[in-house]
C-alpha cells in the first residue's frame, strides 16, 4: 500500500483516480489546488504524485519541480489531455516515471502505478 | 672751335651738308641718333654728344644715343639744372660753362666725375613740339658763341626732322607689317575654339611681329575677378613666378582700358619687381587691355630686351590684336562652357538611363498625344521590342496586356485629372495567372498642365502569391490550434467518463448490463481516438457538405 497524491483541476478526474487506486489498496489524497498539493508533500509522506499538466495557476511541470525540491525521492506520473514533446521531455528530465495521455484506460493506469511504485 | 675760324661760314656749310647727307642715308631713328652723336663731336670740335627723346608716357627724357661719355654719367637721374630744362622746354637753346661747379641738383657728382665743364643743350623740335634734346659737351671750359649755338640749333632741327621722318617711315613700314600680321593672327585665333591654342598663337606670334622679346597674357577669372597668368613666351619660369602684379599701377590703368608704355621698366614706378625685371633683361614694357566688346577681360604685356619708345602705331596694333584675341578668347570660353554643359547633360542622361534600365519594373513615358516617347530596358526585354519599334507609336498599340478600354481609360483619367492613378489587375498569360500593379504618374509643367505621363508596371505575382500563402497558413494555424484546444478540453471529462464506466463495469453482474456498458466504454474509447487525431493534426482540407456549408477533413501528422 502506498501514499498517493492526485492533482487535477477537474474534480471528476481526481475522484475517478482516487476510486481506481483506492480499490487497489492505496491511500489516495486528491487536490484541485496546486499550492495545497505542494504543501501536502512538504508536510506528509507521499510515495507517488499523479499530476495533470494543465492546472489552474501553475502547470504540472512547475508543480513537479517544486515537489521534487521538497522530496527528491518522490515518484511521479504525469497525466495530460494535450501531450507535447517539450512537456514530455521536461517531465522525464525532472524524474517523472511515466507520461500518460488522457483518456487513459484504467487498467493501463493501474499497471503504470504499479510499475512506477516498483521502480 | 675754341676761336672763330676765318672761313667759319664755309665750315658750317660743309658740316651742315655732311650731317644732312649722312642722316638721309639711314632709315631708322636709332641709326640717325647713333650717327649724329658719333659724328657731331669731331665736326663741331666737342668731346661728347647725347640725344634724349621725350617719353610721352612719363613726360621725361630718356636716352636715345650717346657718344664720348660713360654709362655712369648717362645713368644720372637729373640731366641738368631746372633753369636749363625749363629753357629747353620753352624751345630755346642754352649753353653753360662751369657746369660741374655751378650745379644745384642731385647729380652734380656724376658731372664732375666725368670731367664735363661746358654743355650746349638744344631742343629737338618737330612741327612745333619738343621731341627730344641734343647736348654737346666739352671737358674744357668753353664759351659757345651765338653763331655756334645758332648753327647747332639748325643741326638739331635737322636731326628732329630726320628722326621724325624715320619715325614716319618706320611707322608706315610697321603699318604694312602690322596689317599683314593682324590678318595672320586673326586667322589663327579664329580658326579654333580651343582656348589654349588661341592663347598660344598670340603669345608665340606677336613677339616676332612686333620685334619684342616676350609676351604674356593674364585673364581675369570670372569667379574671383583676379588676374591669372594663362600664356607666356620668351621669359623664364622664375620671372613668371615673381609674384602678384595685380597691384601694379600699370595694371590698374590697363584694367581701366588705357594702354601703358613703359620705356625704362627696371626703374619705372608703374611696375613692381624691378630686381626681377633687371635680372630677366627686360628694358621696356607695353601693356594693353584685352577686351571683349566693351568689357575688359585681361591684360596683354609685351616685353623688350632693349629700350624702346613704343610708337602710336605699335600701341594701336597691340590694342587691335588684344581686342581680336579677346573676342576669340571669349568665344572659346563660351564654347568650353557649352561643351562642359553638354557633357554634363550627356552624363546626367546616361546616369538616368542606367538607373531606369536597372529597374525591375517596366517604364513607359507617354506624351499628351498618347504617343510613347521613352521606354526602359526592362520593358523592351520583357516584350522583345527594340526602341525603334516603340518610340513614337500610340500608347494603345504597344501597351501590353491590353484590356483596351480600361487601359485607355486610366491614361485618359491621368491626362484630364492631372493626378496619379494606381491600378492592380490580374491577367491570364498562357496558363499562368499574373498580377500587375500599374502606377500612372503625371509630370506637370509650370502651367499645371500634363507634359508627360510616366507609367511604371510592376509584376507583383510573387508578392500576391506570398500573401495568399501566408493567409492560408494563418487559417491552418487557427484550425490546428482550435483542434488541439478542443481535444484537450474534451480529454479530461472523457477520461473521467471512461474511467467511471470501466469501474462500473467491474461492479456489474448482469451479462446484459455488462454488454451495454462495454458499448458505452467502446464509444468513449473511439471518442478518445478522435481527440488524439485532433491533437496530431497538421493540415486540413475542406469539402462540400450540405448546401453552402463545408466540412473540414483533418490530416494527422503521419499522413502528411
Amino acid at each position: 500500500m502506498a501514499e498517493i497524491l492526485v492533482l487535477d483541476d477537474v474534480q471528476d478526474a481526481v475522484v475517478l483516480v482516487k476510486k481506481v487506486l483506492t480499490r487497489q489498496g492505496h491511500n489516495v489524497q486528491t487536490f484541485t489546488e496546486e499550492q495545497e498539493a505542494i504543501d501536502h508533500v512538504g508536510k506528509n509522506h507521499v510515495d507517488l504524485a499523479i499530476l495533470d499538466i494543465k492546472l489552474k495557476k501553475m502547470n504540472g511541470i512547475q508543480v513537479l519541480e517544486e515537489m521534487k525540491k521538497l522530496k527528491p525521492e518522490l515518484k511521479a506520473i504525469m497525466l495530460t489531455g494535450y501531450p507535447t514533446l517539450e512537456t514530455a521531455r521536461t517531465a522525464i528530465e525532472l524524474g517523472a516515471g511515466e507520461y500518460c495521455v488522457k483518456p487513459i484506460d484504467i487498467s493501463e493506469l493501474k499497471e503504470k502505478v504499479t510499475d512506477v511504485l516498483a521502480g | 672751335m675754341s676761336s672763330p675760324r676765318p672761313n667759319i661760314e664755309s665750315d658750317y656749310l660743309t658740316v651742315f651738308q655732311e650731317v644732312t647727307r649722312l642722316i638721309s642715308t639711314v632709315h631708322t631713328s636709332q641709326e640717325v641718333m647713333d650717327l649724329v652723336v658719333r659724328r657731331l663731336p669731331s665736326l663741331l670740335d666737342v668731346d661728347a654728344a647725347t640725344i634724349r627723346l621725350l617719353d610721352a608716357g612719363t613726360n621725361s627724357f630718356v636716352l636715345g644715343a650717346a657718344w664720348g661719355v660713360s654709362d655712369e654719367y648717362l645713368s644720372r637721374s637729373t640731366i641738368d639744372t631746372k633753369e636749363v630744362m625749363d629753357t629747353l622746354m620753352e624751345g630755346r637753346p642754352t649753353a653753360r660753362k662751369n657746369i660741374d661747379v655751378t650745379c644745384d641738383h642731385d647729380s652734380c657728382a656724376f658731372i664732375s666725375n666725368e670731367g664735363v665743364k661746358s654743355a650746349m643743350s638744344l631742343p629737338i623740335i618737330f612741327q612745333g613740339q619738343i621731341t627730344g634734346l641734343l647736348r654737346l659737351l666739352t671737358k674744357d671750359l668753353r664759351e659757345f658763341s651765338d653763331p655756334e649755338i645758332n648753327f647747332a640749333m639748325s643741326l638739331a632741327e635737322q636731326v628732329g626732322i630726320a628722326i621724325s621722318n624715320c619715325h614716319m617711315f618706320q611707322e608706315m613700314k610697321n603699318q604694312v607689317t602690322f596689317f599683314k600680321a593682324q590678318r595672320e593672327i586673326s586667322q589663327l585665333v579664329n580658326s579654333t575654339l580651343n582656348l589654349d591654342q588661341i592663347l598660344g598663337a598670340i603669345v608665340k606670334k606677336l613677339p616676332g611681329i612686333m620685334g619684342v622679346m616676350a609676351c604674356t597674357i593674364r585673364l581675369l577669372q570670372p569667379a574671383t575677378n583676379r588676374l591669372e597668368l594663362v600664356a607666356a613666351s620668351g621669359v623664364s619660369e622664375k620671372y613668371l613666378k615673381r609674384g602678384n602684379i595685380s597691384r601694379e599701377n600699370s595694371i590698374f590703368k590697363v584694367l581701366k582700358g588705357e594702354p601703358v608704355a613703359i620705356y625704362d621698366a627696371p626703374n619705372d614706378p608703374r611696375v613692381n619687381y624691378h630686381d626681377e625685371i633687371k635680372e630677366e633683361g627686360i628694358k621696356s614694357i607695353l601693356a594693353v587691355p584685352i577686351k571683349n566688346d566693351q568689357e575688359i577681360i585681361g591684360v596683354l604685356r609685351l616685353l623688350t630686351d632693349s629700350h624702346r619708345s613704343f610708337s602710336a602705331s605699335d600701341i594701336h596694333f597691340a590694342v587691335t590684336v588684344a581686342e581680336e584675341g579677346g573676342n576669340a578668347i571669349e568665344k572659346a570660353r563660351l564654347y568650353r562652357k557649352i561643351t562642359l554643359l553638354f557633357n554634363q547633360i550627356e552624363e546626367h542622361e546616361r546616369f538616368l538611363q542606367t538607373i531606369l534600365d536597372s529597374l525591375w519594373m517596366e517604364l513607359l513615358v507617354v506624351d499628351p498625344d498618347k504617343r510613347v516617347i521613352m521606354v526602359n530596358k526592362q520593358f523592351l526585354t520583357t516584350h522583345q521590342h527594340t526602341e525603334e519599334d516603340i518610340l513614337g507609336r500610340l500608347y494603345r498599340s504597344i501597351s501590353p496586356r491590353t484590356v483596351e478600354d480600361e487601359q485607355q481609360f486610366h491614361l485618359e483619367q491621368v491626362l484630364t485629372s492631372c493626378k496619379p492613378v494606381t491600378v492592380v489587375k490580374q491577367y491570364q498569360e498562357g496558363d499562368q495567372e499574373k498580377w500587375y500593379e500599374r502606377h500612372l504618374t503625371p509630370i506637370l509643367n509650370s502651367n499645371g498642365q500634363v507634359d508627360f505621363v510616366v507609367e511604371a508596371v510592376n509584376d507583383i505575382t510573387d508578392q500576391v502569391m506570398l500573401e495568399q500563402e501566408h493567409s492560408q497558413r494563418m487559417k491552418l494555424q487557427g484550425v490546428i490550434e482550435m483542434a488541439g484546444t478542443a481535444a484537450h478540453q474534451l480529454n479530461t471529462p472523457l477520461f473521467a467518463a471512461l474511467g467511471t464506466a470501466q469501474l462500473l463495469r467491474d461492479d456489474l453482474s448482469s451479462e446484459e448490463m455488462i454488454e451495454e456498458m462495454d458499448l458505452v466504454i467502446s464509444n468513449l474509447k473511439k471518442m478518445g481516438e478522435l481527440t488524439r487525431e485532433m491533437i496530431d493534426v497538421t493540415g486540413y482540407s475542406s469539402s462540400e457538405y450540405v448546401g453552402e456549408t463545408r466540412i473540414v477533413d483533418l490530416t494527422p501528422a503521419e499522413n502528411k
